[in-house]
């Protein structure tokens, strides 16, 4: 943990929301917690099944290729400390179906105005801002598929 | 299980008014409640405050200036909800033999525009701009249009009647009709939900009186006997409110609105079809419509057929949102169940003017908000 408080260091937005490390960033999934008893998945590291209050679980890379299951688009800047592009561009906000039978809350990235239920999108895990000390702070977003985006 | 009425009810208009703090707004509700009812404030026993966004012990702020008596008092929140977890604790203590006469108060003073964020969402989420709270309605409307072939004019139809219903409802913050085209033409907030389809968060107070119904007699000619209340919070993973990061897409429950309605007919002994006026949770058009389906109000999938033929109208079948509803009323958060009881007493007692459904003898009331929370009351006469 220490390493990656140094300057200039790759960080995730939260903590147990990744696969580790964060480099190359191409390879970095998220995180999701299965209960050993029921099989539920839950998003990051989890310590008990919200399902059935198991406290065994595993925790499981989750598929980086999902279909968006339903979304909206946000017209105006979120309220807070919101750290897209300023000035502010509307975007797409999903669940997005992974294989793992879990439905992830993410941003989706590109033409908002072309969303469509069952699309196929892909994990994005990018720098979203720079923090204080200089580190690269890696959130994640959905993006349509090169197929999706003709 | 010992019956409880109410014998009194109190408002504070919904709305914004920079002239009067959080306390006015709480004095004038419970004053007049406390007239309603026939009481001096010295009478109550106890007193529950719902609220969201007021500091710390509100209640004895609001309530010892009507006089320091001693009593115990306690604030209570559970979200949009909150009015209702507040109503049940006051039952359950009548029930418990604790108190005879309790005064349950909801008033909140919001900051406008969206709601503070830190509320609800964790650093993390509203960095990454998931914090817009119409976003997880507009998400289920999207997904309800999909499954359900339910349209964006039957969306802005439910707008439509509840801005017309509160063209005479003195204590709406807006009594406007709007058109159907001005509606749909209102700027987008989070697709396929428009401004006007929308409630506001705003400023209010609504206040009721309880005591053991056999007792009600002594304070009023007409009290309302409360059949049910049920406060509950969803099973895992069965409703999306906010704040949200992942949902199971493969285990099912029923959503906190029918699991708490189902209760409410089963204590209240009667189903839907014996209820003859609704106050719904309207945070947005759309959650109306898959409020009449959770409810039991038509099947799964059909909301918007109800709207497309006018059963939700004061003049139909079952009416919804006589008031005017969230969407036009706003939604100070801790009042918003207390002014839906207020609605359905005055429309049990025959006293809502152009806005009474004739002859109701029974009345339902819902709210539902962040953190999955639902309330489901039910009245008669």
């Amino acid at each position: 943990m220490a390493e990656e408080k140094e300057n200039g260091k790759k960080v995730p937005i939260r903590e147990g929301l990744f696969t580790l490390p964060l480099i190359p960033v191409e390879q970095v999934k998220l995180l999701g917690s299965k209960c050993k008893k029921c099989q539920e998945v839950g998003l990051g590291k989890r310590l008990t099944c919200a399902h059935c209050g198991g406290e065994e679980m595993d925790e499981i890379p989750l598929s980086k290729k999902g279909k968006l299951w339903t979304y909206t688009v946000i017209r105006h800047k979120p309220p807070g400390d919101y750290k897209g592009p300023d000035p502010f561009v509307p975007f797409g906000l999903g669940l997005v179906e992974l294989p793992e039978g879990i439905r992830v809350l993410s941003p989706i990235y590109g033409d908002p105005d072309k969303l469509k239920i069952g699309m196929n999108l892909e994990l994005e895990v990018y720098p979203l801002y720079v923090d204080e000390n200089k580190n690269e702070v890696m959130a994640f977003r959905f993006r349509p598929m090169e197929e999706e985006s003709r | 299980m010992k019956e409880v009425a109410i014998i009194g009810v109190g408002i504070h208009k919904f709305g914004r008014f920079e002239d009067k703090s959080y306390l006015d707004l709480g004095q004038e509700a419970a004053k007049m409640a406390l007239r309603d009812a026939n009481l001096e404030w010295k009478d109550i026993q106890m007193a529950y405050l719902s609220k969201m966004y007021l500091p710390a012990t509100s209640v004895a702020r609001i309530l010892k200036p009507l006089g320091a008596t001693g009593i115990p008092m306690c604030d209570v929140e559970a979200a949009c909800a909150s009015g209702g977890i507040a109503l049940s604790q006051a039952i359950w203590a009548i029930q418990a033999g604790a108190f005879d006469l309790v005064m349950v108060l909801g008033v909140e003073k919001m900051p406008r525009g969206f709601m503070d964020p830190s509320m609800i969402y964790e650093k993390w989420q509203i960095q990454m701009g998931m914090d817009t709270n119409p976003s997880y309605w507009a998400m289920r409307a999207r997904r309800h249009m999909y499954e359900y072939g339910t349209t964006e004019l039957q969306i802005a139809k439910v707008a439509y009647k509840n801005h017309k219903n509160s063209v005479h409802n003195p204590y709406a913050m807006y009594q406007k009709e709007f058109t159907i085209e001005e509606i749909m033409n209102s700027p987008l907030v989070c697709d396929p939900i428009h401004l006007l389809e929308i409630c506001a968060p705003n400023e209010g107070a609504a206040a009721v009186i309880l005591c053991p119904k056999d007792k009600a007699a002594r304070y009023t000619s007409k009290p309302i006997t409360i059949a049910a209340c049920v406060p509950t919070n969803s099973y895992y993973s069965a409703d999306f409110r906010a704040p949200l990061d992942s949902l199971s897409a493969k285990t099912n429950y029923p959503g906190p609105t029918e699991v708490a309605s189902k209760k409410a007919y089963d204590q209240a002994g009667i189903g839907p079809k014996d209820i003859n006026c609704f106050e719904v949770q309207d945070t947005d058009a759309f959650c109306e419509i898959e409020i009449y389906e959770q409810l039991g109000l038509c099947r799964i999938g059909e909301g918007g057929r109800l709207i497309d033929e006018g059963v939700t109208e004061i003049t139909g079948k079952y009416p919804v949102n006589m008031s005017g509803g969230l969407i036009s009323k706003g939604e100070p958060i801790g009042a918003s169940h207390l002014g839906q009881i207020f609605e359905i007493v005055m429309q049990l007692r025959g006293q809502a003017g152009k806005r009474q459904v004739p002859g109701a003898k029974t009345g339902l009331a819902h709210v539902l908000g962040a953190g999955n929370n639902c309330a489901v009351t039910i009245l008669k006469v």
